[in-house]
């Protein structure tokens, strides 16, 4: 469902510095070069190093552009929908084209969509859209609910950025007079700006996401508060605004690269138990997360941490987690 | 038609719900099968804007504070209209759940020696909410979410929209609900069910709430002919973002901000001289309205709204963000004004439904029959009316109320589960649900031409102008015939989506008819109420009149009529007493 094998080279990334050290190895031996098994171990390597290049820039060169390794067609053809507005603008009130690019299910290709709509200075991008449905297109798929930034559910892609519709203005965010509205690449689609969230939430599920105390009856009877210290509540404390939008998932280099990575939600999730004094799960969460398809598969793009809207900074979470696993295994706590 | 056993279908996902699912599922050994059906994914439920804390008396030797005067504060803030034995369970037991809270691990902000910190609130005499930042609900909402899929016996259906409780002979049978993703129609059977789909504040325009608080359940019960009660009390919070509605939290001014009308005077020195800026909510919105009426306020020029100031700059930039952070983000973002150097332009909006299904103190739903519960019925949380807040909620307590009355609802239903036999007939209801499904897909299929968002617009609209604040018998029977005349043209409305896919279409098209059908027991309950009592303030009956309107009203659709009637309300220590703050 997500992207093309070709770009699994990216898990290599981290490989980097093998073909190095094998390189110098070779180096060394060149003296003695002259085997075929030789010659064919040197083009391995050549190869090994061209892909892990190529991957190299993947993850860290081209982040900003749209992932063109995805294995997802658009349908060239713009539809314009004409609607009767209203068209006397202001400073205040103006028409802008907003260009929707809807999944269809049945074809399974995105169509692009251009609507003309009245939008004043306050406008989000979520109003207006749903302008839109209600006045010209009830067609349209989209998830939204508090319109204040804490529920969750409008992220989407506007204008190249992984960002919540709620959130963002429309006014400070057109180019030329329209504005582009894409559905999260990083999770399955469902309908036109609708992304399927199974597979997150049990990413988010698998990692143990909640307070774990020795003893259980006296965690739920909750005779007497635990007493927290404001230092210690601000180690946690930023890792736990996470509102489970998606949006680090589908900025993610990797985890849209390898399926395997669990991605940086859930990571993020695992530091903020771990981080809370009244947790007492202990080192098992760093068991649980000392594994190449949780922290070690990270290559640090920060992608998530930039998208989140939030302020959550997962790749902090992950670096913090992978300290602390290599502090215990070299013995230093 | 997918058909699903249960032993309890839980009907929503916010504080209510989830509190329920959790006690349920630990009370039962997580040995019964629970499942959670919400139309949202089950973290995004409304509960999550919830701002500014949970009451409580955590520490009466601390504060002198003391279960007594909580209940009393909550009594008051009522104006009498709550049952006070209700109030007391919330007293005596709101404390321990800001404990649960903390045990699974809500971030409260804490005082200096590592104790849950708390707040003064609106109506409270003494500082008894409990805070985390201003994102309690949210950060209750993760706890909970997070807490439910550790659990093991509980399902989550995310993103089912209910369209029916089905109930044979004053006993519930199933729920049926269409799975967002794929369209496809379920029945859910189960022995017990718990209704937790919060407030219907989108009746109006100008919300505090979310897209989604369509008063989904307490539509259902009412269609399945089960009583509401006091419907026409509808919380103003006073303090509500121009032009967005975006809900600034009680607690700024709990922390010291100021109301000043246009004349940059503190006008709540006026209306509640010891109170201030701290009286319940009914009377502040009262008092904007009133500024705004009497010329002292401003108009936003783009959206034509009239409003009064909310003043932070007085308050330190690092109280702002370690204390109300949210409210500085939302308002830079929304309307480009940073409250620490500008103030906020607020006027009242709808925000809390003080009404809902009628449930006795165990938070069962009452049946037909007055004095008996519907058998295997719960209703909790805002949907639900104890009644707890009466007439005009006090901040800070709904979130009490949905753990009390989560736990005891989640805590009654294995002992129910073990107790009741099965004797429904299992086929007799897939039959009725087989029929509700041929509903549904007859409105897919309608050949009107009304544009339900036309309706929803309009209905927001009649409400906005004709049911606010301050209410007028004219304009209520004005907005009894706008109602009325919109159900009638609901008849004819059109869902242009057809396709399986996330139909949200057809989603908004029943939720409208949902919000149709509440707006009407709102005004008529409105209308038969001729005094004025907390949030319901009539213009030509400005005083409270006990001696015939202490009481609730309770509405019943028989066929297709709204029936009303009164029962009294429960007095156990408090007479009622003028109201002054």
């Amino acid at each position: 469902m997500r992207r093309s094998w070709l770009s699994m080279s990216a898990v290599y990334t981290p490989m980097l510095g093998v073909p190095v050290l094998l390189y110098l190895y070779m180096i060394f031996n060149l003296l003695h070069f002259g085997t075929a098994a030789d010659a064919v171990l040197y083009l391995a390597m050549a190869g090994l190093a061209v892909f892990s290049v190529v991957s190299f820039i993947d993850v860290f060169v081209d982040r900003h552009r749209p992932p063109h390794f995805l294995n997802l067609q658009e349908d060239s053809r713009t539809r314009e929908h004409h609607a009767d507005i209203d068209t006397t603008v202001d400073e205040n009130v103006r028409i802008v084209e907003v260009k929707i690019k809807r999944f269809n299910p049945q074809s399974k290709k995105l169509e692009e969509n251009s609507y003309k709509v009245r939008v004043d200075r306050f406008h989000s991008v979520l109003d207006t859209i749903l302008d839109i449905k209600r006045k010209q297109d009830p067609t349209i798929a989209m998830r939204y609910s508090c319109r204040m930034g804490i529920c969750g559910s409008c992220g989407m892609v506007v204008n190249g950025k992984p960002v919540l519709a709620c959130e963002t203005n429309v006014f400070k965010n057109m180019e030329e007079g329209s504005i582009t509205v894409a559905p999260m690449q990083g999770h399955p689609l469902l309908k036109d700006l609708v992304t399927d969230f199974d597979d997150f939430f049990s990413r988010h599920a698998s990692i143990a996401p909640n307070i774990h105390r020795k003893d259980e009856v006296e965690k739920y009877e909750a005779k007497k508060e635990y007493i927290q210290t404001k230092e210690e509540l601000s180690k946690f404390l930023p890792f736990s605004y996470c509102i489970m939008c998606g949006l680090c998932v589908d900025a993610c280099p990797v985890v849209n690269i390898n399926p395997m990575f669990i991605g940086p939600q859930a990571l993020s999730q695992v530091q903020r138990y771990h981080a809370d004094s009244r947790d007492q799960l202990g080192v098992k969460r760093l068991d649980m997360v000392d594994k190449l398809t949780h922290v070690w598969d990270c290559e640090f793009a920060g992608a998530c941490s930039e998208a989140c809207p939030k302020g959550v900074d997962p790749a902090l979470s992950i670096q913090l987690l992978k300290t602390e696993i290599v502090k215990r295994n070299f013995g230093r706590e | 038609m997918e058909v699903l056993d249960y032993d309890a279908v839980i009907l929503g996902s916010g504080l209510g719900g989830l509190t329920t699912a959790i006690h349920a599922s630990l009370k039962g050994k997580k040995k019964i099968r629970i499942a959670v059906v919400t139309k949202l994914h089950a973290m995004r439920s409304h509960s999550v804007s919830a701002e500014g804390g949970i009451s409580g008396v955590l520490y009466p030797d601390a504060t002198n504070d003391t279960v007594e005067l909580h209940a009393y504060d909550t009594v008051k803030g009522s104006d009498f209209l709550a049952d006070q034995d209700a109030v007391e369970i919330l007293a005596n037991s709101a404390a321990d759940e800001i404990r649960f809270y903390d045990h699974i691990g809500v971030s409260w902000n804490r005082t200096d020696d590592g104790r849950i910190q708390q707040r003064p609130f609106g109506g409270m005499t003494i500082p008894r909410t409990a805070f985390a930042a201003d994102k309690t609900g949210f950060f209750m909402m993760r706890a909970l979410y997070d807490e439910v899929v550790g659990l093991g016996n509980v399902d989550i259906f995310h993103e089912h929209f209910a369209t029916s409780i089905l109930m044979d002979g004053g006993k519930f049978e199933g729920l049926t609900a269409i799975n967002l993703a794929n369209r496809q129609f379920k029945l859910f059977r189960a022995k017990a069910c718990v209704i937790a789909t919060g407030g219907c504040s989108r009746v109006y325009g100008f919300t505090t709430t979310a897209h989604s608080s369509t008063g989904d359940g307490i539509a259902l019960a009412y269609r399945a002919g089960l009583p509401l009660k006091d419907m026409e009390f509808v919380q103003f919070h006073p303090t509500a973002l121009v032009p967005s509605g975006i809900l600034i939290t009680e607690a700024a001014r709990g922390e010291g901000g100021y109301l000043r009308n246009n004349r940059g005077e503190r006008f709540m020195e006026k209306y509640a001289k010891s109170k201030m800026e701290l009286a319940p909510r009914d009377i502040v919105s009262r008092a904007i309205v009133t500024e705004i009426r009497e010329g002292r306020g401003y108009t936003h020029k783009e959206s034509g709204m009239a409003y009064v100031h909310l003043d932070l700059t007085h308050l330190d930039a690092r109280l702002l963000d370690e204390r109300l952070p949210m409210i500085r983000e939302l308002s830079i973002k929304s309307i480009n004004v940073d409250p620490h150097d500008e103030p906020l332009p607020i006027r009242p909006a709808a925000h809390f439904t003080m009404g809902g299904i009628h449930v006795n103190t165990a938070g069962q739903i009452m049946a037909e029959d007055e004095g008996k519960p519907a058998a295997g019925m719960w209703a909790v949380g805002e949907c639900g009316c104890v009644s707890v807040h009466g007439s005009n909620r006090l901040g800070s307590n709904s979130l009490s109320q949905c753990s009390v009355w989560g736990r005891l609802a989640g805590n009654a239903i294995p002992d129910y589960i073990a107790s009741a036999g099965s004797g429904s007939d299992g086929a007799a209801t897939v039959s009725r649900a087989e029929k509700e499904e041929a509903r549904i897909n007859a409105l897919l299929e309608s050949s009107g031409n009304v544009n339900p968002y036309e309706l929803q617009g309009s209905l927001q609209k009649t409400m906005d102008d004709l049911v606010y604040v301050y209410r007028k018998t004219d304009e209520l029977l004005k907005a009894r015939q706008a109602v009325m005349e919109l159900k009638k043209q609901y008849g004819g409305i059109y869902v242009t989506d057809k396709g399986n896919e996330f139909n949200s279409n057809l989603r908004d098209a029943l939720e409208i008819g949902n919000l149709i059908d509440l707006a009407g027991v709102i005004v008529e309950g409105a209308i038969q109420r001729k005094e004025s009592r907390g949030a319901h303030a009539m213009v030509e009956y400005p005083k409270r009149d006990d001696e015939n309107y202490l009481k609730h009203t309770i509405a019943r659709r028989k066929g297709d009529e709204m029936v009303l009637s009164y029962i009294p309300v429960t007095i156990t220590k408090w007479k009622p007493v003028e109201r002054v703050y």
